[in-house]
């Protein structure tokens, strides 16, 4: 057995070098698509955790990009990309949040007190980080895994269940969710108890 | 004596031995986070080419569009003067009610953990129960002065995710901070890196995360 080390792991944060950052300032295509590629997924996590829609947090992933680009001159190289550019996603989600809000006015008198859309702004990107960090780590599993890691966690099958649904031994099931749990907890030992 | 093969087992559903309390409820939001649909949802794959027509179509291969201008910051000092001299105010009440208010009836810690934005930091918290409120003691290293529009914030959380701001700081070295709520019901402390954008809420920078034990 091969032990966890329940320590930090740097996560890939700022992997787009200055000279791509120059090059993304001056809306060359390959540094856009490498920018997209290594934060497509942090801006699209913090957008789809504000608006909970798809289709919504696409349309903020895009503006959130293209306003970047627009202030690249401003950001300072020293610090991360990656923060800067959630701070924008989380703006621009709030921003489509109160469009759509508008869109879907209707009498004061006729909306319950209780209506998130007339007291409470979308939550913030609080567990963005996180979802992110989770993710990456997904994708480093192998595809058996993350299938099994999938169905146990969001569809909440038992590992019989996830057994008759991929038509595989149950002691299949259990080798490869061990295998992918104890890859997870290595690479995510630092988001426990992170919340917050 | 909890092992990782333990810990694995309760992530990953397999029945075994019952974990320290703390061990489960850390492990419990880590499965939470395997839950979340956000995890696993995509975007769209037209969406890097979308992405990219738009900044293409708009640098028109020629002059990049100057910078936005920055906000002003004037909002957040006035709020940052105005929670400064409640802090104060908390202070003093505490010093005129009882010396500073350490009644030694119940004190509390935290040791700190790094997060990925800081794989460097580490730290410690000391809770102390006073009539004014909570006095918490922080004490960090490795993480770097922050300044200008920029400052660390800590915040205590509850187990429904609700954070209640504890104070704003430039270095944490020997920092006191004060809390309202009791950590006994408020058991998460967290630092998190902020701008001084007039935003109140977290921006989910954290650096440095802890469990406040007894």
């Amino acid at each position: 057995m091969i032990p966890v080390t329940w320590t930090t792991r740097d996560v890939a944060c700022d992997v787009v070098s200055s000279a791509d950052l120059a090059r993304f300032r001056a809306g060359d295509e390959d540094a856009v698509r490498a920018v997209y590629r290594e934060y497509s997924g942090l801006v699209y996590a913090v957008a789809l955790r504000a608006l909970g829609s798809r289709e919504l947090a696409e349309e903020a992933a895009q503006q959130t990009f293209v306003k970047a680009w627009q202030a690249a001159a401003s950001f300072d190289p020293a610090r991360e990309l990656g923060p800067w550019l959630a701070t924008i996603a989380r703006r621009t989600a709030i921003d489509l949040h109160r469009r759509e809000a508008r869109r879907r006015a209707v009498p004061l008198d006729e909306v319950p007190a209780a209506d998130p859309a007339v007291v409470t702004l979308p939550v913030g990107v609080e567990r963005a980080y996180d979802v992110w960090a989770v993710r990456e780590a997904i994708d480093a599993l192998p595809t058996d895994e993350q299938e099994v890691v999938r169905l146990q966690h969001v569809e909440e099958l038992s590992h019989v269940e996830i057994a008759e649904r991929l038509g595989v031994p149950v002691g299949t099931v259990k080798s490869r969710s061990f295998r992918a749990h104890r890859h997870l907890a290595g690479r995510l030992g630092h988001l426990r108890g992170s919340s917050g | 004596m909890t092992t990782d093969d333990d810990r694995i087992g309760y992530l990953s559903g397999e029945p075994g031995p019952e974990l320290d309390p703390s061990d489960s409820e850390e492990l419990d939001d880590l499965r939470a986070l395997l839950a979340d649909r956000s995890v696993w949802a995509r975007p769209d794959a037209g969406l890097e080419d979308r992405v990219v027509a738009a900044i293409t179509a708009e640098a028109g291969g020629t002059e990049v569009v100057p910078a936005q201008p920055r906000r002003t910051r004037r909002p957040a000092l006035v709020g940052g003067l105005a929670a400064a001299a409640v802090l104060v105010v908390v202070v003093v009440v505490a010093a005129l009610a009882g010396g500073g208010g350490n009644n030694g009836s119940h004190e509390l810690a935290a040791a700190l953990r790094p997060t990925a934005l800081a794989p460097n930091a580490e730290g410690h918290a000391t809770l102390t129960q006073t009539d004014a409120g909570w006095r918490i003691e922080l004490d960090a290293t490795g993480l770097p002065r922050l300044s200008g529009d920029r400052f660390y914030q800590a915040w205590l959380r509850n187990g429904e995710g609700h954070l209640v701001p504890i104070g704003t700081f430039n270095a944490p070295d020997d920092v006191t901070l004060w809390a309202g709520v009791s950590p006994d019901a408020y058991g998460t402390l967290t630092v998190t890196r902020e701008d001084a954008d007039g935003d109140p809420a977290s921006s989910g920078q954290r650096v440095l995360i802890g469990r406040v034990q007894n």
